[in-house]
């Protein structure tokens, strides 16, 4: 019997090569120790929640496994009224400075607005956030490129939310950069003042195979 | 939702002009990752539906989408009638590169036109951040089996990565 149970125990299993009659749990420990062929996953790393927090940081983005990753964002919430929903990356420490984004926001009362950065201290993906209790923010980002540490980091993000006037409608949508090249092993989801409250942020890696 | 890998394909030289995805079989959303995409000439990396494998080249293309510029004001980029789609701006540098998703709708149908969106992050030969995000379609009623990447000037270059999944419950 090999390692992971299966019958026989040879020949020895790998990605693209399974052979034999696998039980539940071979395939479950085969899976984990990436042995067992299943194309293309969208797989959970981590779900975190935040109540009156600074920031929800993910620090286990596992970079090397994932050219994409993707967050959700469901209900984040503002301690100070007027605040954005920022993304800091952290190449060992979280970095404030020298970011670039492009965003197109857009309110229910029919102002449309072009946001744009060249010198930032965050990612952002929201703005005009709000306080009360149905002033909340929902959405995803896709990052690109966080475990190559020779190409930028990207991300694309469409929110949608109700922000700081009366729980006014506001969409954004938009494309940013860390135009340095290096290793990405964070993502801190935050706002520039006060703390926020999130009901759950999860991050997930897209697993691609060659 | 999940995803399942349909096809992938990662450049390696300088000598691919053009990659196919095949794969869009089934009547299912489909979506494309695009990671480290570039040219090897300053251009655009153009896309159309591949029919019975083979590249759509009719003009029978259109698109709108916001241009997302991080120093300067943002743009429309509208077309109809073309042979192509255009949803990324490339440069030949090593830090030139784009970063999208795409969703593929109806590809598969013999009956209905076939629709994209599209999300990009770019880094262009001005050298600036120029994200692209809309839609577009072919209006053709056709069934589609795949889509295709190729440069309008030049090739892919080295390490340009594209895979296709299918969006399952």
């Amino acid at each position: 019997m090999s390692e992971f149970g299966y019958i026989p125990e040879a020949p020895e299993q790998s990605f693209g090569n399974n052979k034999g009659i696998f039980k539940p749990k071979d395939i479950y420990d085969l899976t984990r120790a990436d042995k067992y062929t299943n194309y293309g996953q969208l797989e959970l790393i981590e779900t975190k929640t935040g109540s009156g927090v600074s920031a929800i940081d993910f620090t286990a983005i596992k970079e090397t496994e994932y050219n994409v990753h993707l967050l959700t964002i469901n209900d984040f919430n503002v301690t100070t009224d007027g605040q954005p929903t920022g993304i800091r990356l952290s190449n060992g420490s979280f970095i404030s400075s020298g970011y670039q984004w492009a965003n197109q926001t857009g309110r229910a009362g029919g102002s449309f607005a072009e946001n744009r950065s060249t010198s930032s201290t965050y990612l952002e993906i929201g703005r005009l956030n709000g306080n009360t209790t149905n002033e909340k923010l929902n959405g995803y980002v896709y990052f690109y490129n966080l475990g190559d540490s020779s190409k930028y980091s990207f991300l694309t993000h469409q929110t949608t939310y109700t922000n700081e006037f009366s729980a006014e409608y506001m969409m954004s949508f938009g494309s940013g950069v860390r135009p340095t090249a290096d290793t990405v092993s964070g993502i801190r989801l935050t706002s520039t003042s006060g703390n926020i409250t999130v009901t759950s942020a999860s991050l997930y890696g897209i697993k691609e195979y060659s | 939702m999940g995803l399942i890998q349909v096809a992938t394909n990662t450049v390696s030289g300088t000598s691919t002009n053009a990659i196919d995805l095949v794969g869009t079989t089934t009547d299912d959303v489909y979506m494309v990752a695009i990671t480290n995409a570039s040219t090897t000439s300053d251009g655009q990396i153009r896309t159309r539906v591949l029919v019975s494998s083979s590249a759509d080249t009719s003009s029978e293309y259109d698109q709108a989408s916001k241009a997302l510029i991080a120093n300067a004001s943002f743009g429309n980029d509208a077309l109809t009638n073309q042979n192509h789609w255009r949803f990324m701006f490339t440069g030949n540098q090593s830090y030139e590169t784009q970063s999208a998703i795409f969703y593929l709708y109806n590809f598969n149908s013999s009956s209905e036109y076939s629709f994209v969106t599209n999300e990009v992050a770019g880094w262009t030969n001005t050298p600036r951040l120029y994200g692209l995000q809309g839609g577009g379609v072919q209006t053709e009623a056709q069934s589609c089996n795949g889509i295709q990447f190729y440069a309008s000037s030049g090739n892919l270059s080295d390490g340009s990565q594209f895979t296709l999944f299918k969006v399952v419950s």
